[in-house]
């Protein structure tokens, strides 16, 4: 049953039929956008690139030596016998930015995907709905951007400790009102459109409808938001860790970073190596959500 | 003029709401913390019974849970956030805004270039004709944008500092000065500006870029006017509204950033304060720093949306009495 079936079918008795999701040339228009962004030559060079950060966070530490092992020499540059060098301590530096990649790496995942979720929900049922949900949501959101997601994730764990969950718990808190505006103002603008009127007419409920017609059609902006929020959690993390606020038995790229801060006369290398790995892993990150954004959305390019 | 007022109105109430709800989940957070509340609030240094006794007697800890909300609330509204028990018992708001002058020193530099720097870059961007140029200043944006701005920092003493000798590494003067030397000045303000500057650009960019394809630009081109005047006629009043929505928020993310480009540079102001606190758990003087930078943002987008009222000529016809009438 297409589009057009539903529309006509307004003024027929209530059809007993399936919602569409999308009609087909809207999913067409959504597989060649997919295409486009699947071919370009950033995607394909920066997806690997990911890909491979996160296999070496994953099976990394099988391979390095402890990062706890302190028989090196201090303070020795990278190169030779190891390849980033040892620390202030004598500790191999590779094995420690390794498994330093394990923390950041973990944290920007899962608050991406806590912030999507959470931004789905709330930001669906906010757009859609209106009302109370709608009220609440706009003024927790409001209540986190006067409070800087910095600032209120350094009180929370300088008051209750801090571990690598708590931290990934305070960053979605912090972070999700982000996507769930965006969710709510795609939620609002598709829900006024003809289609989801059709299928309200047709006599499906609001959950169902929210569900398979205005959820699929609003995911490319939020995948977009998801990606970024990677990046940014990477960021936040970093900082947090870089002022000594994490778990102290895993140092992230952060923590290292922190661990540099006095080292940067006798030991470039301890502040080099993990900022380039944040960088590099957040910049690609960034890269990606704003291709994906031009591919979906042809029509924003240049005016000439 | 009625409907204006009004709308201030709301804006204030809603304001001094949200501070309100800050003030809340701040003193939550405190209670969730480990230990009675009086050990929660001064934090795990060893103090005098007398200063005890002192902030007990103050925010009333020995009283219900109900009791000390409201007279923590109470005296954060009147400006008691406390007293420090590291600098002499010094009141915490004393201590913070005679740290404030600093950051601010670093802040407000910051904030303009990124501004200044954002509305040109963006608005070449978005002009121009030569597309490497456009991808040159979109790369350069999304790559500040993607650096950790405190390892940004760190390089910049590495390379500017540590090895050419150009720039001083750490603090504000020289050593038994006072005041701010200028060259101490120079990394963190830039380390500080980067971020809020990839950001701008990519703003300014896209709002012009969308303001270019309007329609009264065609109007505009069909007149005979040139292109210049186009620009910085039409397309550029119209492409700075959003700018001005998000430079509330890009204050609040400079100062939130203060606290780590502080730490890197050594630079005494409130960021290394709440850095500091933190690292001795002074847990009264850390929430005192979060409140004072709190009740800056809310007054400065309350700023921020005063002066979108007056820019934004819709919006100027929306709140004026005539438009009223058929809105409602």
């Amino acid at each position: 049953m297409t589009q057009q079936d539903i529309s006509a079918g307004l003024k027929a008795p209530l059809p007993k039929a399936e919602p569409v999701a999308a009609s087909p040339q809207r999913s067409a228009g959504r597989h060649a956008a997919w295409w486009a962004f699947a071919r370009k030559p950033s995607t394909l060079v920066l997806v690997p690139l990911l890909l491979a950060f996160v296999l070496v966070a994953v099976f990394g530490p099988m391979f390095v030596g402890s990062p706890r092992a302190a028989a090196f020499p201090r303070l020795l540059p990278p190169g030779g016998e190891f390849l980033l060098g040892t620390d202030m301590l004598g500790r191999d530096y590779l094995a420690r930015v390794v498994h330093g990649g394990r923390i950041s790496l973990l944290v920007g995942f899962s608050v991406a995907v806590l912030c999507m979720t959470f931004g789905l929900v709330v930001g669906g049922l906010a757009g859609y709905y209106g009302g109370i949900i709608d009220l609440v949501m706009v003024k927790v959101a409001e209540f986190f951007q006067v409070l800087p997601g910095l600032v209120l994730a350094i009180v929370a764990a300088a008051l209750l400790g801090s571990n690598v969950l708590l931290i990934v718990a305070i960053l979605a808190v912090t972070m999700w009102p982000g996507v769930a505006r965006l969710v709510r103002a795609e939620a609002m603008r598709i829900s006024q459109l003809g289609y989801v009127e059709s299928a309200r007419a047709a006599g499906f409920s609001g959950l169902r409808i929210l569900w398979s017609d205005v959820i699929p059609n609003l995911m490319p902006p939020v995948l977009v938001a998801t990606t970024m929020t990677v990046g940014r959690a990477i960021l936040i993390e970093s900082g947090l860790a870089y002022i000594g606020i994490g778990d102290p038995g895993n140092p992230s790229w952060g923590a290292l970073l922190n661990s540099a801060q006095s080292y940067m006369r006798d030991g470039w290398w301890l502040a080099l190596f993990p900022g380039l790995c944040i960088f590099v892993v957040v910049l690609a990150v960034n890269i990606l959500g704003d291709s994906l954004n031009d591919s979906f959305n042809p029509t924003v390019g240049r005016v000439k | 003029m009625n409907a204006r007022l009004i709308h201030y109105g709301r804006l204030l109430l809603s304001s001094f709401l949200l501070f309100i709800a800050v003030i809340t989940v701040l003193f939550f957070l405190l209670e969730l913390a480990p230990g009675d509340p009086a050990q929660a609030m001064i934090g795990d240094m060893p103090v005098s019974e007398q200063f005890r006794e002192k902030v007990i007697a103050s925010f009333g800890l020995d009283k219900p849970v109900w009791q000390r909300y409201f007279i923590y609330l109470g005296n954060v509204l009147t400006g008691n956030l406390g007293y420090s028990v590291t600098t002499a018992e010094e009141p915490v708001l004393d201590l913070i805004l005679s740290r404030a002058g600093a950051t601010l020193a670093l802040a407000l530099p910051a904030f303009l270039i990124s501004t200044i720097g954002g509305i040109l870059l963006g608005s070449i961007a978005a002009r121009t004709r030569r597309p490497w140029l456009d991808s040159g200043i979109s790369g350069l944006a999304v790559g500040l944008f993607s650096v950790p701005n405190f390892w940004f920092g760190m390089l910049l003493i590495m390379v500017f500092s540590v090895s050419l000798g150009w720039f001083p590494p750490q603090g504000k003067s020289a050593y038994g000065q006072s005041g701010i030397g200028l060259q101490y000045l120079v990394l963190p303000v830039i380390t500080m500006a980067t971020t809020e500057l990839a950001y701008k650009t990519r703003i300014m960019r896209s709002s012009m870029i969308e303001s270019l394809s309007q329609d009264f630009i065609d109007t505009a081109r069909s007149k005979g006017l040139s292109s210049r005047r186009i620009l910085w006629g039409h397309a550029l009043p119209n492409a700075l509204l959003p700018m001005v929505t998000i430079s509330g928020y890009s204050l609040g993310t400079v100062l939130a950033g203060s606290v780590l480009v502080e730490r890197v540079f050594g630079w005494p102001g409130m960021g290394l304060l709440f850095v500091e606190a933190i690292y001795r758990k002074n847990n009264i003087l850390v929430l005192g720093v979060v409140i004072v930078l709190t009740a800056t943002i809310i007054v400065v987008n309350i700023l921020t949306d005063i002066v979108y009222g007056l820019v934004d000529p819709r919006l100027r016809a929306r709140v004026s009495p005539k438009h009223e009438v058929t809105a409602a």
